[in-house]
């Protein structure tokens, strides 16, 4: 899944374009997880208000 | 105290909060793209060029120099490599400004004939006519190739110039190319702008286009 670097300069988006995989992974981590906590705070507000 | 039962997927703030998250990141994200990208596409200088610094987009004076189209096993597709020195239009020594010049030319000429209205260049435009993308590299314009004899010139360079200026002579296509009405210094200008094009590493863009040929002569970009 990670592979050396083959572009011709650097860059962070060359890197997590390395192929479907790599940047699939990134944005559902970048993406879901922070929901997950959106979620949990929520659940925690909608609780203490009712 | 037994907690109540509360719905977050109905709540309307935990959507709000997701939405706002997601749209925020996303937006962050294309504006880091939108600066990366400038700095990718920023065109390299003749002292670059010099030094074998390679560069996405090379400086105007890779007119002066070999371009060859070669297969990276590396990046799994074909790249451009700068190699020698090589006359165009009968001269190796086109200074920056000149070499800009005449690029500027090809690039006003290419926008005025409107180009893209039948070919393509770096993914813009329309497939009627052949990619324009790598065309310097088409091996039919190489010495092996059928135009070098049919527009009875010695060299690449003086082939795309003569018919760029009389493409209803040359018979390269089945769709054939109407008279535009190109001068020669326009025709000079637009063969320097497709011999910097060749030169752009644009990931291998358009695919396969070296490997299209099966006896290594006939049309690249005709897709043969």
């Amino acid at each position: 899944m990670f592979e050396p670097f083959t572009d011709v300069v650097p860059s962070i988006f060359g890197t997590l374009n390395q192929g479907p995989l790599t940047l699939t992974l990134f944005l559902h981590t970048i993406i879901i997880l922070p929901m997950f906590w959106i979620y949990k705070s929520e659940k925690k507000r909608l609780e203490e208000e009712s | 105290m037994s907690k109540k039962t509360v719905s977050v997927w109905t709540s309307i703030p935990f959507w709000r909060r997701s939405a706002g998250w997601v749209t925020g990141f996303a937006a962050m994200l294309l504006i880091w793209l939108t600066f990366d990208t400038m700095g990718q596409i920023a065109m390299g200088t003749d002292a670059d060029l010099k030094n074998g610094i390679t560069k996405r987009v090379p400086g105007p004076t890779v007119i002066n120099y070999k371009i060859t189209y070669e297969m990276s096993d590396k990046r799994g597709h074909e790249v451009p490599v700068i190699g020698e020195k090589e006359k165009f239009f009968g001269r190796d020594d086109w200074s920056e400004e000149e070499a800009r010049e005449l690029l500027h030319l090809g690039k006003l000429g290419s926008q005025a004939k409107n180009c893209m209205n039948c070919h393509t260049l770096l993914g813009n435009g329309a497939y009627y006519a052949p990619d324009l993308t790598k065309a310097w590299l088409d091996p039919a314009w190489g010495p092996n190739g059928p135009y070098l004899g049919m527009t009875n010139s010695k060299t690449k360079e003086e082939a795309m110039s003569k018919f760029l200026q009389f493409p209803s002579q040359y018979p390269t296509h089945e769709r054939m190319m109407p008279n535009l009405g190109i001068t020669e210094k326009e025709a000079m200008g637009l063969v320097a702008f497709l011999k910097h094009m060749s030169s752009i590493d644009t990931n291998g863009f358009p695919r396969n286009f070296g490997r299209m040929s099966t006896d290594g002569v006939t049309g690249a970009i005709h897709g043969k």
